[in-house]
């Protein structure tokens, strides 16, 4: 919260707006990563319970989308907010957007869960687990950085995305021979795919979370720059 | 009691009961001068008294009653008066009976216990003479070229005396009095040339021609003078006074012949005016206790006119500089006290200035500069219509430029940075938006030195107000404004009447009407400043901010 | 339709649309005014410490600040307002067409003519309409009626007050509102033609919509002028001006173009002041 001196405004009722963003964003972010916590175990445990709760709970996270949303534009009418503030918003904005992108991507995941696999389709499902372990990591530490507004911190794990394409890509050739192997399983394997992309997906918009956290703190556009400039920054 | 006090309105009633006393003063002065001055003009009701003493002699007095007094009886003991001792107040009557040829006083005094009888004679008569004040009697008849004619022919005859009267005086002050004025400067023509030694035979004998041919027009206009005063003076009425003495008068000392006790209401209320309109444009007569006082009207306005034309663009040209272009140290701040201080000085203090700095210095040097030729009679070496605007414009100078300086320093200062910003200088900026806007507070200044000009007599003693002036500052001849003359002033005058005068009783009721008239005069100057100021105000109104 | 090429996107490049300008480097017919190592005291108190800058032609440029940040007396500095100050002295230099204005001999007249003035409050002269557009004109010593008037139209016209004064050009200016009366001062300030035109706080008397008639006229006005404006209202600065000076205290702690000052300002008083920050 450092980063973010949002106590140090001269008018209290900037302050208390602020920060109710702020930990109503936190709350989205908390509420996204059980979400995705939920959908994977459910896909591990092949619980179709805790399947069918994530695509209830879904709603929460629009709520809390449509009234962040609110808020700052709320912020935005009243307060004209300037330079880091304003930017704040701008990220606030954003990242719950994308906060919301990645709790439909959760759902699609757990939709995997209420899908029947035979036992030989088990380790399938390993793989994704791993994965899936890989992306939450990603997501709790652009929550994380979120929460500290720690520039370094985004710096280092918008790295991660890498790690996770990479994977992603080895899940996927290894998808693409069981496919070949036993086209039986296609229409399963189908279903592992669509949530490996989601997971995917996920890793990408923890990547763009981490962007908005460098472009409050410095002010920098950083999307659709190379990993060489971003460690110049 | 105590939260009445707390409530503030005992205050209310105290600043309330203060401008309360002002204004029954100020109105109270207005009534006691407007009362006293104006019952001077009208008509007043002719009495015959028959009075016995108390020696048993009759005698008659005929007049305008004065005054009324109580008095004592005790005061009257040494009288011997056979009079009722249960009576111990006696009303007694100042008569005013003019006639001032036969008796020496032309006011007595009758005890209203000796009055027996109290008549008003319709045809008891008035007449205002040019001399010798008023005539009361009864009219025994009317000689026209020495046959006797009736009564009724008197209004005729007196238009008639009038208008040759009115051709005398024109003739006597235009052109006699022209020619008199180019005699006089041809005389110091010569003088001048003598002293410069530059007279030659020639210019000699050109000036002598000149003389000779106003002399010539000099002789004519006598000889037409003369005729007139022949054809005033065919005339006279028989007048018999309250003795039974027959008295000659002839109508060329004839004003006005007045039956005042056969004159309704309407005829007294004419006669009131036209009596104020001779009071406002006459000259004065008989050591100022009768006639008009215009020349003394003639002199008060110009001589605050040219007061107010001198000090205005002194009084604003000091506040300027002391304003705008004096720095703001110790110096400046010495030399505002001063200014202020100024106005605290006694006037009579100016007064021995002026006469010191201005009429001997100044004037001396001018006279011997310019005029050596008048000399030793001075021209401007001597009081003089001229420095006695000065010395009041040195008066009133603190007056014009406090004023100013707090109007230059109510103008707020945008104004001055807008023009300047404009890239107007300073002095283009002073005199295109300074000066107007403050123009309100210099007339502010201008009334309050008008006001306090128009009141002086103290200075005007000793640097230029006489008693009488032969003429007035202005003429026909050039250069018609003669700035060396010396003038006659309401406030002078009002003293000189009030106190100076050989029949103060006659003069009373002419103090008040000319104090009445000052009062009018420095009111209408003012009210003329006040609406200039209220016009410029209006035009120049700034937005409060 | 606006198209990215993606070099537009290449790293360190600005995103926005607007070509910016280089204020640290201009070339010499970019610059209207070129400040140099100003120090303006009062009395004892030194009111401008060392400022540099160059202020860009054609553009507006907004000073911004807390009270008593100086960016006032550095407005006033430029048009030599601040002479009519006791015991104001001034190093460094001011130039204009590369000529210090503060040089002995110049003629601050003829400066002023040059750098006009518009102050906070309307200041109309109790004057009609016409007569205090020609103002400084007839100052100058024109007096040919018909270029008074063309002057006096053009002026008007340009101040967007035209129209609305047209028919009562010889009435009193005390008549107009507030916002009529500023415009009023800026036709004022145009009609001699100055090259740059100075704003102090220019709406800080007027009420919001008022407001906005003058900032469009701002924007107007640039095609023509140079603007210098001093603002209280930041939102203002943002919405009117090319270039932004933050001041603090006699110091210029940041000058930069306004789209970079109001979202990424580069020091701390700045996005303190800016963000209403406690400084």
């Amino acid at each position: 919260m450092d980063n973010l001196q949002i106590g140090r405004h001269i008018s209290g009722q900037f302050n208390e707006d602020l920060e109710r963003v702020i930990n109503n964003v936190m709350h989205m972010g908390g509420l996204v990563e059980k979400q995705l916590t939920d959908a994977l175990a459910s896909v591990e445990q092949a619980n179709v319970e805790l399947a069918k709760q994530v695509l209830t709970n879904d709603y929460q996270v629009n709520a809390y989308e449509v009234s962040i949303d609110d808020e700052c534009t709320r912020i935005i009418a009243k307060r004209q907010p300037a330079a880091g503030d304003l930017r704040l918003i701008m990220a606030v904005v954003k990242t719950i957007a994308d906060l919301e992108r990645i709790g439909d991507e959760a759902q699609k995941i757990a939709k995997v869960a209420l899908e029947s696999f035979s036992s030989s389709q088990q380790d399938l499902l390993v793989n994704l687990d791993n994965l899936g372990r890989r992306v939450l990591e990603f997501l709790q530490a652009s929550l994380d950085a979120f929460t500290r507004m720690d520039c370094d911190a985004a710096i280092k794990i918008h790295q991660m995305d890498d790690k996770i394409n990479r994977e992603y890509e080895a899940l996927m050739r290894q998808l693409m021979t069981y496919m070949m192997e036993d086209p039986r399983s296609i229409p399963q394997v189908m279903t592992v795919i669509w949530s490996a992309r989601a997971l995917e997906r996920i890793g990408d918009r923890c990547q763009n979370i981490c962007e908005y956290i460098i472009y409050f703190v410095k002010g920098k556009v950083v999307r659709h720059t190379t990993a060489e400039d971003m460690k110049n920054l | 009691m105590n939260k009445w006090f707390r409530s503030g309105s005992p205050w209310i009633w105290l600043s309330a009961g203060g401008v309360s006393i002002s204004l029954i003063s100020v109105l109270g002065l207005l009534w006691l001068i407007a009362s006293r001055g104006l019952s001077y003009f009208w008509p007043s009701e002719l009495y015959q008294f028959d009075l016995t003493d108390q020696h048993g002699a009759k005698s008659v007095v005929i007049g305008e009653i004065y005054d009324r007094e109580q008095i004592p009886v005790s005061q009257l003991a040494h009288l011997n008066l056979a009079l009722d001792p249960e009576q111990e107040i006696l009303e007694r009557l100042l008569i005013k009976t003019g006639n001032r040829e036969l008796v020496s006083l032309d006011f007595r005094w009758l005890l209203s216990h000796n009055i027996q009888k109290t008549q008003t004679p319709n045809d008891l008569v008035v007449i205002e003479r040019r001399t010798n004040g008023n005539f009361y009697g009864f009219i025994e008849s009317v000689v026209v070229d020495g046959k006797e004619v009736d009564e009724s022919k008197l209004s005729e005859l007196l238009a008639r005396v009038d208008n040759f009267q009115d051709q005398i005086d024109d003739l006597q002050k235009s052109d006699i009095g022209a020619i008199n004025y180019q005699l006089e400067r041809l005389r110091l023509k010569t003088r001048k040339y003598q002293l410069e030694n530059k007279l030659t035979a020639e210019l000699q004998a050109q000036i002598d021609s000149e003389i000779a041919t106003l002399n010539q027009d000099y002789a004519l206009l006598e000889q037409e003078l003369m005729g007139y005063r022949e054809q005033i003076s065919r005339d006279h009425i028989v007048m018999r006074a309250m003795d039974g003495q027959l008295v000659t008068i002839n109508f060329e000392y004839i004003l006005k012949v007045t039956f005042n006790n056969q004159l309704s209401v309407i005829e007294k209320t004419a006669l009131f005016f036209s009596h104020i309109g001779s009071f406002l444009i006459d000259d004065p007569r008989e050591a100022n206790t009768e006639g008009g006082v215009f020349p003394a009207i003639f002199g008060t306005v110009l001589m605050v006119l040219l007061m107010t034309v001198i000090v205005s663009p002194f009084g604003v040209i000091a506040a300027i500089y002391l304003h705008e272009y004096a720095g703001k140290n110790a110096f400046t701040k010495l030399l505002r006290i001063a200014v202020i201080n100024l106005a605290g000085v006694p006037s009579i203090v100016y007064g021995v200035f002026g006469l010191g700095f201005f009429v001997y210095m100044v004037g001396g040097s001018l006279d011997q500069l310019f005029y050596s030729e008048n000399l030793p009679s001075p021209t401007f070496g001597t009081p003089g219509v001229l420095w006695s605007a000065l010395t009041l414009a040195i008066l009133t100078l603190p007056v014009v430029i406090v004023s100013t300086e707090e109007g230059l320093s109510r103008i707020p200062s945008e104004m001055r940075h807008g023009s300047l910003a404009l890239g107007a200088t300073k002095a283009e900026t002073l005199w295109r938006i300074i000066l107007p806007i403050a123009s309100p507070a210099i007339m502010t200044g201008i009334i309050l030195a008008i006001a306090r000009a128009a009141g002086e007599v103290a200075p005007l003693m000793l640097v230029g107000v006489v008693k009488m002036a032969p003429n007035l500052p202005l003429d026909g001849n050039f250069p018609f404004l003669h700035l060396d003359r010396k003038f006659m002033h309401l406030g002078f005058h009002i003293y000189d009447v009030g106190f100076q005068s050989p029949n103060v009783e006659a003069a009373r009721p002419l103090v008040f009407a000319t104090a009445l008239l000052l009062v009018s005069i420095i009111v209408a100057l003012n009210m003329t400043a006040v609406s200039i100021r209220n016009k410029l105000r209006e035009r120049y109104k700034m937005l409060e901010h | 339709m606006i198209s990215i090429s993606p070099k537009a996107l290449a790293p360190g490049s600005d995103t926005s649309f607007k070509k910016k300008l280089d204020l640290t480097n201009l070339t010499p017919d970019q610059v209207a005014l070129d400040i140099n190592k100003l120090n303006l005291f009062y009395g004892k108190k030194q009111a401008l410490n060392n400022i540099t800058m160059s202020i860009p032609k054609g553009q507006v440029t907004a000073f911004i600040g807390p009270s008593g940040c100086g960016k006032s007396t550095l407005l006033r500095s430029i048009n030599r307002m601040n002479d009519l100050v006791d015991d104001c002295h001034i190093t460094g230099e001011i130039n204009l067409h590369g000529n210090n204005i503060y040089d002995k001999h110049v003629d601050v007249a003829e400066l002023r003519r040059k750098v006009g003035m518009v102050f906070q409050r309307p200041n109309p002269f109790p004057k009609t309409i016409y007569e205090n557009v020609v103002y400084g004109l007839r100052i100058m010593g024109e007096n040919n009626r018909r270029k008074l008037d063309e002057a006096a139209e053009q002026s008007l016209r340009s101040a967007a007050l035209w129209n609305e004064v047209k028919d009562r050009l010889h009435e009193s200016a005390l008549g107009l509102s507030g916002g009529q009366q500023q415009r009023l001062v800026i036709a004022r300030a145009i009609a001699i033609q100055p090259e740059v035109l100075l704003l102090d706080e220019p709406t800080s008397a007027l009420d919001p919509i008022s407001t906005l008639t003058i900032e469009e006229l701002i924007n107007d006005l640039k095609k023509q002028f140079t603007v210098v404006i001093v603002t209280h209202n930041m939102q203002q600065a943002a919405r009117v001006s090319d270039q932004t000076a933050f001041m603090y205290m006699g110091d210029l702690i940041e000058y930069s173009d306004t789209n970079t000052l109001f979202t990424t300002p580069l020091k701390k008083k700045t996005e303190d002041y800016i963000t209403g920050r406690y400084g």
